[in-house]
């Protein structure tokens, strides 16, 4: 289960391909490696499919904006081949329409990849594995969980400041300057709060013998162990079969260059 | 008897800026151990300031200036390394929602642990022992935010005995909890010292519940000097007065029970100034109110009371219209509450809230009086007469020009009601406004209210404090699991001794005196 692999090691094996598959022009490459990841999603990432589309939809629809704005607005460098639309102010060519699908692709990988690691991830446990395997400073990682504690305190918070200044009249004041105004005054006392919030905390963290210092014992061990790297190594070598596969079907393109 | 103090104090001062006054002025005292002390002292007074002192997290953590000693085991706290003297000195804080930085209670606790670099594998062992000291075992694996406030509480207790401190500070622990969850907590800690050896330090402003437990009480005054440190029978017998002009609520235990002060309404044959009938309110499929119907008369003092969660808050925001009921209907003045202009609505009703910081919205006092007034166009003549006679009578005149933020406690409370009341309302609720406040401010607050029900005004109160319920109120509604469990006399309610343990209620002081309902916690 993909939920059990280390954080750290399951965000070098997301960033890895992310990075290299943003060279990759051409269509085969992320096209192969999309139906890579997605096997392993629905496989291995015990992610429920309708809570995989609730954030896929609306960020592969933003993506495919993205593509179609691409290609209609193609670097003539790149907008070579046969015209195979030419409608009113609309023309696209086989290049054109290549470095469309292909950025269409491209985004839906890096948003699957994105998923598969925020959908299988506990946030303490990433925060323990960044501080025990990648040497982040327990200062800022038991900051970081306390203020994540925060968030919903937070928009309890800005509830009632709502409705304390309904009651006192403020929302009937309209335009953008009374909006801009009523913004200000949630924030003082939003802030004002914040910091006193985030001070009791530091005090009550350090009442407990918290010292930020690196030498520390850890209840939850955060192992390396064999299967991490088995991940790591499979996510590198699907990658690499998807531009080897595209090598060989002569489609390879990397940064406009056609191997 | 020469004993060695654990902890002595040497002309201990404290100030946050160095050419202030300081918070804390030449203390000279000493705790010993197996020492159960009480610190009083009213809203300001520094006790809170003292105790980051003694553990040593000030002034390093705020930049503050010091002077003077303490010393720990004779010891002074500067020659400590840092993290050394919180594992002696543990702190219990007010706040139940910040003392946490981990998402589970067992992470929480491990997080003590590991700050003393206890082996793993000691760590679930020492865990389960702890909680079963705080009777929590249970809740080990739950997530902190999924717990009440008193059993939050209890955890934060926990993560602290795990340190095996020689001194336990508890701040303020059951300011933010319930009546009866607060006399848990204090009856834990009871507990407690039969069987663990540490001396205790208790601060806290409301000293009742706490008697029994305590052989000591130091009280700081205004201007954080030591005013009094004795027995607790020798300062609440002799020392009266002096702790009244502090602000502080003396324990009953010593006055008697307040008298009641129940003034009957003006308004004879009273209308229904607001009428509910079975008014629903789901949030996301949960029911938190089930059809509940009531009506409040002009003129009438109306207290809502039920444990935390019962739907209190709920049932005021649809009352103020602050929200809207899935089902049911909400009648003021015999018309419907969705049929009132936003503009008309305000004008007749008022809402205080528990933080009166949430209420300001401008930069002066003054600002926040007319407030209101200017938003209706209102003549300036009116204006200027309305602003000083309600600076005149919130005590606020010298304060005119001060910004709303930076006013004590008891100021910014009597402003938050001050700024509803530029014209007379017809209904005005108060959800928990006598929370942490002292004493002072709450007697003010109440003789402002007693004052406006006098005029006509009808008052709803949502509180968890059964004195003033007793005193005050004509009418008490208690709502139990988001149902009306309960519309009446207080004096019927008092009698009631089931539902007063089923909706986790206390009875007030007078009545608990007879001794039967301090033992309300340990029923089944």
């Amino acid at each position: 289960m993909i939920s059990s692999i280390n954080p750290s090691v399951k965000g070098i094996s997301i960033l890895i391909p992310g990075i290299l598959l943003s060279l990759a022009f051409d269509v085969i490459t992320p096209l192969v490696f999309l139906i890579f990841i997605l096997t392993i999603t629905f496989l291995f990432g015990d992610v429920s499919i309708k809570r995989w589309l609730m954030f896929f939809a609306p960020l592969s629809l933003f993506a495919l904006g993205l593509a179609w704005t691409s290609m209609l607005h193609t670097n003539e460098k790149y907008s070579g081949g046969e015209l195979l639309v030419d409608f009113w102010w609309i023309d696209i060519t086989t290049g054109s329409l290549q470095v469309g699908v292909s950025l269409a692709l491209r985004s839906m990988c890096f948003i699957s990849l994105s998923l598969l690691f925020a959908l299988t991830t506990d946030s303490t446990k990433l925060m323990l594995s960044l501080m025990q395997q990648l040497k982040l400073p327990p200062k800022l990682t038991y900051g970081i969980l306390a203020g994540y504690r925060f968030l919903p305190l937070f928009k309890h918070e800005l509830d009632l400041l709502r409705q304390a200044h309904q009651i006192r009249g403020v929302s009937r004041k309209k335009g953008i300057r009374a909006r801009f105004g009523r913004m200000k005054r949630y924030l003082i006392p939003l802030l004002a709060n914040a910091i006193r919030k985030s001070e009791r905390v530091a005090n009550a963290m350090e009442s407990k013998g918290f010292t930020g210092d690196r030498n520390r014992t850890h209840y939850h061990e955060m192992r390396v162990r064999s299967r991490d790297w088995v991940f790591l190594s499979s996510m590198v070598a699907a990658l690499i079969f998807a531009f080897y596969l595209s090598y060989e079907l002569g489609y390879l393109n990397i940064f406009g260059r056609t191997f | 008897m020469q004993r060695k103090p654990l902890i002595k104090l040497k002309d201990f001062s404290f100030s946050y800026e160095k050419k202030q006054n300081p918070i804390l002025q030449n203390l000279n005292f000493s705790i010993y151990k197996g020492e159960s002390t009480l610190l009083m002292g009213g809203s300001g007074s520094g006790k809170s300031t003292l105790a980051l002192c003694l553990n040593g997290l000030y002034p390093e953590a705020v930049e503050g200036f010091s002077s003077g000693e303490i010393y720990y085991r004779e010891r002074n706290i500067n020659d400590f390394e840092s993290g050394e003297l919180n594992q002696n000195i543990g702190i219990v804080f007010q706040d139940p929602e910040s003392q946490f930085c981990m998402i589970r209670v067992e992470d929480e606790l491990a997080f003590t642990l590991e700050n003393l670099s206890v082996p793993p594998s000691e760590m679930r062992s020492r865990i389960e022992e702890v909680l079963k000291q705080v009777n929590m075992s249970e809740f080990i694996e739950s997530k902190i935010h999924e717990l009440s406030g008193g059993q939050k509480q209890k955890i934060a207790l926990a993560s602290v005995l795990l340190m095996e401190p020689e001194l336990l500070i508890l701040d303020e622990p059951t300011a933010n909890l319930d009546p009866l969850s607060s006399l848990e907590f204090i009856e834990l800690i009871g507990e407690l010292q039969t069987k663990i050896d540490m001396s205790i330090l208790v601060i806290e402003h409301q000293a009742d519940d706490w008697l029994p437990l305590i052989n000591r009480v130091i009280v700081l005054n205004q201007s954080g000097e030591l005013l009094e440190d004795g027995s607790p029978s020798e300062i609440f017998t002799k020392e009266t007065q002096r702790l009244e002009n502090q602000g502080l609520f003396l324990p009953k235990q010593y006055t008697g029970a307040p008298t009641r002060k129940r003034i009957p309404s003006l308004i004879k044959n009273a209308q229904p100034c607001l009428d509910l009938k079975d008014v629903a309110f789901k949030r996301k499929n949960k029911a938190i109110l089930n059809h509940v119907s009531f009506n409040i008369h002009e003129g009438e003092f109306v207290a809502i009371v039920g444990q935390n969660g019962a739907g209190k808050s709920t049932l005021l925001q649809l009352m103020s219209r602050l929200m809207q009921p899935n089902e049911g209907e909400i009648k003021l003045y015999n018309t419907p509450l969705n049929d009132w202009t936003e503009k008309e609505l305000r004008h007749v009703t008022g809402f205080v809230f528990q933080n009166p910081e949430h209420q300001f919205i401008t930069d002066t006092v003054y600002d926040e009086i007319v407030f209101g007034m200017k938003l209706n166009n209102e003549p300036d003549e009116k204006i200027e007469s309305v602003a000083s006679n309600l600076l005149r009578a919130f005590h606020l005149t010298d304060h005119k020009w001060s910004n709303p933020f930076t006013l004590s406690g008891g100021q910014k409370r009597r402003l938050s009601v001050a700024t509803m009341l530029d014209e007379t309302p017809g209904l005005l609720l108060f959800d928990e406004p006598t929370f942490g406040q002292d004493a002072q401010t709450t007697n003010e607050l109440m003789k402002i209210v007693t004052e406006l029900k006098m005029k006509g005004t009808s008052i709803v109160f949502v509180t968890h404090d059964m004195d003033l319920v007793d005193i005050y109120s004509d009418r008490v509604i208690v709502l139990n699991e988001g149902s009306l469990a309960f519309d009446g006399h207080p004096d019927d309610l008092w009698k009631n001794d089931e539902l007063l343990a089923e909706a986790r209620l206390r009875k007030p002081y007078r009545l608990e005196k007879a001794g039967e309902a301090v033992d309300l916690v340990n029923q089944p």
